[in-house]
């Protein structure tokens, strides 16, 4: 909860701060679009988040997003599936790539470093083989099915976007599972300790595996909303560094990546810091090109504030003690 | 194995060569044999194709190779690096320990490349096709004057806008040769700047605005071929710009993705797009006039013209290079006039 | 020596030291005199290592003086300790083993010669204080090619050249030989003759009557007590430890007749392939498994408990046959194990007591695959109490507990799995007299309750107090089983050293 708190501080220090700056970033076709891209985005680090606080990693979650989306594309524009069926072979597709990914790290012990990092190669070169390497888009058809990454509800005047809809609706499927299920609890004891959960009879391979499959799982599904919201894949482009987007919003959202420890609610705070961080940019008209020092920066400078403030509090609670004996 | 071997020996004699005097080890060839030399053709002649990236432009000129190889009875591989510089490199590499008769290529950072061309063309015949590499030793370019290309989209720009208004460039990169003149030429055309050709133009910084006048150029953006990135910035630019009136995309898929950010924010004729290349989204939208017009570089001809080089350089035949070294192939600006005829050609040739 | 013997070279006054929900320290005063061997003894957790650190500099008081020569002074860090004169032999040595015994000795305060290193008077100095010690190696030996008895004289000597004053040794001789223990005996008497005061903290109390000219108990935080030299007795230092008097009564039963409620059938361990395992254990039995140290008593525990399953063989219990694969399968037959090392396999140390507590019941108890809190609170409620284990809320992190509370949390995890068999693996390790009372009546009273109870010990003591029966391990195999009334010392380390069991077998 403090943790979340410190990542809250910082995006609302940027929102504010872009916010005076230029009027604009709040306008109410900014929001929706940030808030859109944070949906995309923050689902992808949900994934990584429960693969994270396994003590794992999972580098493939971008060339997954690139492999769902070049299938989903080409079985509907290429291939003529139906719109369910492609939906279900995709999302198989993704299951599949998590099970074999929690396989081969629990029982082959494998490390999820290197099995994750072939992935990351392997479902580039796969997307980019089915595709013939052709760029694909859906073009003015299948509006219905990219309604589920470009449509809006209008709630109190305010049209949000589907996909944080969708991204609420896992994260708090998320945020249940791992606060108040069995598995959570597992999740965040075999985290930390391993082989003390196994001496607690706890089946650890199950779980891991589990988190592997919710990863690619997530990365899938999001893969087919990014698909969708651009509306043209480039199977050797699509989804290029959202792994460390994922990673980093986790990261950032209180996840250690020594496992054992994260909070969703931090994760999609943590995804929001990174697309506010963009958006500001662009919205403060900053050339592109100093963006990513800037983010560097930005984010570097609000880990340092929150680590010298938990000091800072941690050192007054540590004085009113000694006080109040 | 024994192409990593020759690879090596490769890059040994570029060392030499670079220690050296480059002249004499171009003249003089290792005598050890191990080097793989354009070998008079004793077959079929093996030419190569090189992109500087995987797009749909370059699917296009892919069938130009094609039907060229086909037509002349020659092997042409179509190389698509896709990630960049290193990749090019390594892909170049590989050709000539291979060992091919003839290498187009569209360099990918041409000031830096120059060494890699050198010594590729030290080996075999090579050519740039698409972007130049000025100061190389390659034979001859193959494409178009990027500079007037990006004068003739700016000329379309002032058609979308009278009376003018602001303008947002879209494009993959800026390191590039080809987005740098294309820019150049945009903002040089706009801004009235007498400039004839883009040897002689003044480049402007990536920050570069200029907001007053007529034309006001509100920024350039980049996006690293990321088309989410390249979709975002398009989003941005409409929420931080209420001003904003065209959006020029210089790379292919810059106006598709701004085309869908500008559908969704319901801007449709309130922001004009001017883009490059004949994806289907940009010719559609100029049927549906959503797109105001996009400027074609006819990548088939880049391809088969290439290829029709080679073929004669590897027979000996220099007639085809021009005293300029430069074979131009002219653009064709696309508008809702002429896009039924161009569409269907284009799907002719795709299809061919 | 500025100090003659026997004047008060250290007091400390009205220490007080709290921790995030603990006291560590209330009031707690000692003094020391010149060349004085004072041992401070107590329960874990009872504020031993918080003092002692606090007057290395390593900590800060919350409160209180310390007085040194009558001045008072104050250590902000171990630097300052140092130049007073005070040195603490940390219980793990702090030694970098990849560096000679001279670079370890004067590590960070090389002498230096044109800015360089200056090995030659690093030696001469260092061979001088090795050499005063009785420890007979070269100063360019590497620390990891010595045997620990030998490092600890390397701590020793470091902490001798910088002209300390006073020695604190935490547990010096927990990893050391007898004869290793003899030596550093034999150095302490030196060092005490050259005026040297030594602060000495152990656990062993036969070591304490040995050395020390005065015991300072402290308990829960307080001072409990003080003995002097003549009234230095077992019985009287633990009564002021634990505050009660120790008595051990068990009725001893034999449990020949009854139906065993574990049997063990051919049981093979990876380790000992070649060897396998027959036994029996009745329901409300103690079994000790005594043996020497390598003898493969872990392995066997760890194959009924599936951690590491057995080549061959089965168990059966209560009537149900199998081999355990996992841990899982085992405790779901009703077994359950307390494994040797605890924070390793024991417990999730960054996870709260409660969490702890509930991680092998929670899968049980759940609604549907949701926690079930209520039962969650409930069973960690009940092993708090039952445990007595002294923690300020259950939400407490493991880590931060004594180790004789980590370890009744070990054990309060399984009270509510109620196993019919629970395997401990030297359930008293590093825990104090205290806790070890503790559990060895939660032992007994599980038994009483018909639970089956295995455990591994290397301590005699216990494996004769505890057991009811004892199985000698020897090299992987089962060298015997001894009744209750051939238990001696003797019989039991007869068959773990390879000794044959002559007469009636089991």
């Amino acid at each position: 909860m403090k943790k979340t708190l410190g990542i809250f501080g910082l995006l609302a220090v940027i929102c504010a701060f872009t916010a005076i700056a230029n009027p604009n970033f709040m306008t109410a076709y900014n929001i929706q679009n940030t808030v859109r891209w944070t949906a995309l985005y923050g689902i992808l680090s949900i994934g990584v988040a429960f693969v994270i606080m396994t003590g794992g990693i999972d580098l493939s979650i971008g060339s997954v997003v690139g492999l769902i989306g070049s299938m989903l594309a080409w079985m509907l524009t290429v291939k003529g599936v139906s719109v369910p069926l492609a939906v279900f072979i995709i999302l198989l597709t993704s299951l599949a790539i998590g099970l074999a990914h929690g396989l081969l790290i629990t029982k082959l012990r494998l490390q999820p470093f290197v099995v994750t990092l072939c992935g990351l190669l392997l479902y580039r070169g796969l997307a980019r083989l089915l595709t013939d390497d052709q760029n694909l888009g859906f073009g003015a058809d299948f509006e219905g099915l990219r309604t589920l990454a470009t449509g809006s509800f209008t709630v109190a005047g305010f049209a949000i976007p589907v996909p944080f809809f969708l991204m609420a609706a896992l994260a708090i499927v998320a945020g249940i599972v791992l606060n108040y299920s069995v598995y959570g609890r597992y999740l965040l004891a075999l985290g930390r300790n391993e082989s003390a959960a196994r001496y607690s009879g706890i089946n650890t391979d199950r779980i891991v595996i589990l988190a592997y499959v919710m990863c690619s799982l997530l990365a899938g599904f999001g893969g087919m909303l990014f698909a969708l919201d651009v509306n043209s894949v480039q199977p050797s482009g699509l989804g290029e560094f959202f792994e460390l987007y994922a990673i980093a919003a986790a990261v950032l959202g209180g996840c250690s990546l020594r496992g054992g420890e994260g909070s969703i609610l931090g994760v999609i705070i943590g995804a929001a810091v990174m697309r506010v961080l963009y958006n500001s940019i662009n919205i403060l008209r900053i050339p592109t090109h100093m963006e990513f020092a800037i983010i560097g920066t930005v984010i570097l400078a609000g880990v340092i504030v929150d680590e010298l403030l938990k000091r800072w509090v941690e050192k007054r609670r540590a004085a009113a003690r000694a006080a109040a004996q | 194995m024994k192409r990593n071997l020759a690879a090596i020996l490769v890059a040994l004699a570029a060392l030499a060569g670079c220690g050296g005097a480059p002249e004499q080890a171009a003249s003089t060839p290792p005598a050890d044999g191990a080097t793989p030399t354009a070998t008079p053709a004793t077959g079929e002649i093996r030419l190569a194709y090189v992109t500087n990236g995987i797009d749909p432009f370059w699917t296009i000129a892919e069938a130009g190779v094609n039907a060229a190889a086909k037509d002349l009875g020659v092997s042409c591989e179509t190389l698509m690096p896709p990630k960049g510089i290193v990749d090019q490199k390594r892909m170049v590499e590989t050709l000539l320990s291979n060992g091919v008769q003839g290498i187009a290529i569209s360099p990918i950072d041409a000031a830096n490349q120059v060494d890699l061309i050198n010594q590729a063309a030290k080996i075999t015949n090579v050519i740039t096709q698409d972007s130049d590499a000025p100061g190389s030793n390659r034979l001859c370019f193959i494409g178009m004057d990027n500079y007037k290309a990006g004068r003739a989209a700016g000329k379309l720009v002032k058609e979308a806008l009278p009376d003018g208004g602001g303008i947002m460039i879209f494009v993959g990169r800026l390191e590039q040769l080809n987005a740098q003149q294309r820019r150049q030429g945009v903002i040089d055309e706009l801004l009235d700047r007498n400039v004839s050709s883009g040897d002689q133009a003044a480049y402007d910084p990536p920050g570069f605005t200029q907001l007053d006048g007529k034309y006001k150029i509100l920024g350039t953006r980049t996006d690293n071929f990321d088309y989410a990135k390249a979709k975002s910035n398009a989003e941005d630019a409409i929420a931080s710009y209420p001003d904003l009136a065209c959006m020029a995309g210089l790379f292919a898929y810059n106006i598709p993705s701004c085309l869908e950010a500008v559908k969704s924010a319901n801007k449709i004729g309130a922001i004009k797009l001017v883009s490059f290349d004949e994806q289907d989204p940009t010719l559609n939208g100029i049927k549906d006039g959503h797109v105001q017009g996009t400027i074609s570089q006819q990548p088939y001809e880049y391809g088969y013209q290439s290829v029709k080089v080679l073929t004669a350089l590897a027979k000996g035949d220099n007639s085809l290079i021009p005293e300029s070294k430069f074979i131009d192939v002219p653009i064709v600006v696309v508008t809702k006039e002429n896009v039924e005829a161009f569409h269907t050609k284009l799907n002719e040739l795709k299809g061919g | 020596m500025t100090a003659a013997h026997g004047t008060t070279l250290l007091e400390v006054r009205d220490l007080s030291k709290q921790f995030p929900g603990v006291l560590a320290l209330q009031h707690v005063n000692l003094t020391l005199a010149t060349g004085e061997v004072l041992a401070v003894i107590g329960e874990n957790g009872a504020g031993k290592s918080t003092l002692m650190k606090i007057l290395a500099g390593v900590q800060t008081a919350d409160s209180g003086a310390i007085l040194l020569n009558g001045a008072p002074v104050n250590f902000a860090r171990v630097k300052d300790a140092l130049a007073a004169g005070i040195a603490l032999i940390h219980q793990e040595l702090n030694l970098a083993d990849n560096l000679d015994v001279g670079a370890n000795i004067f590590l960070g305060r090389e002498p230096r010669r044109y800015g360089f290193i200056d090995k030659r008077a690093i030696h001469r100095a260092a061979q001088k204080l090795v050499d005063s010690i009785g420890l007979d190696v070269s100063t360019r030996t590497l620390v990891n090619r010595l045997p620990i008895g030998h490092q600890q004289m390397v701590e020793i000597a470091k902490a001798l050249s910088v002209d300390a004053r006073i020695l604190i040794m935490d547990e010096p001789t927990s990893s050391l030989s007898q004869r290793e223990t003899e030596h550093l005996y034999a150095v302490i008497r030196d060092l005490k003759a050259r005026g040297v005061s030594i602060i000495y903290i152990s656990h062993r109390l036969g070591e304490v009557k040995e050395i020390a000219d005065r015991v300072t108990v402290l308990r829960d935080g307080k001072n409990a007590g003080e003995l002097a030299k003549e009234e230095i007795h077992h019985d009287a230092m633990v009564r002021l430890m634990v505050g009660r008097e120790m008595t051990r009564k068990r009725l001893r039963v034999q449990h020949g007749g009854a139906q065993p409620i574990l049997e063990v059938r051919g049981l093979a361990t990876p380790a000992y392939s070649k060897h396998t395992i027959d036994f029996t254990i009745a329901p409300g039995e103690i079994v000790g498994m005594a043996g020497l140290v390598g003898a493969g008593r872990t392995e066997i525990l760890e194959a009924l408990f599936g951690v590491t399953p057995a080549l061959r063989g089965a168990i059966c219990i209560g009537g149900h046959t199998l081999r355990p694969r996992t841990p899982r399968e085992a405790i779901d037959a009703g077994l359950a194990l307390v494994p040797e090392d605890r924070k390793q396999h024991g417990l999730v140390l960054e996870m709260a007591v409660r969490e702890n507590i509930s991680l092998p019941s929670v899968r049980r108890d759940q609604h549907r695959g949701f926690l079930n809190r209520r039962a969650e609170s409930a069973i960690c409620g009940g092993a708090i109490a039952q445990m007595n284990i002294k923690t300020p809320s259950p939400r407490q992190i493991a880590m931060l507990l004594s180790g004789g509370n980590q370890q009744k949390v070990v054990l309060g995890k399984w009270l509510a799995m109620k196993p019919k068999v629970l395997l401990l693996d030297e359930p008293t390790r590093g825990i104090d007299v205290g806790a070890k009372r503790e559990v060895y009546g939660l032992m007994e009273e599980l038994a009483s309750q018909g639970v089956a109870i295995l455990f591994v010990s290397s301590e005699m003591e216990e494996i004769l107090t505890m057991s009811d029966r004892v199985l000698v391990v020897h090299e992987g195999a089962l060298a015997g089983i001894l009744p209750y009334n051939e238990l001696t010392e003797e019989t039991v380390m007869h068959l773990a050293t390879g000794g044959h069991r002559q007469a009636a077998a089991v």
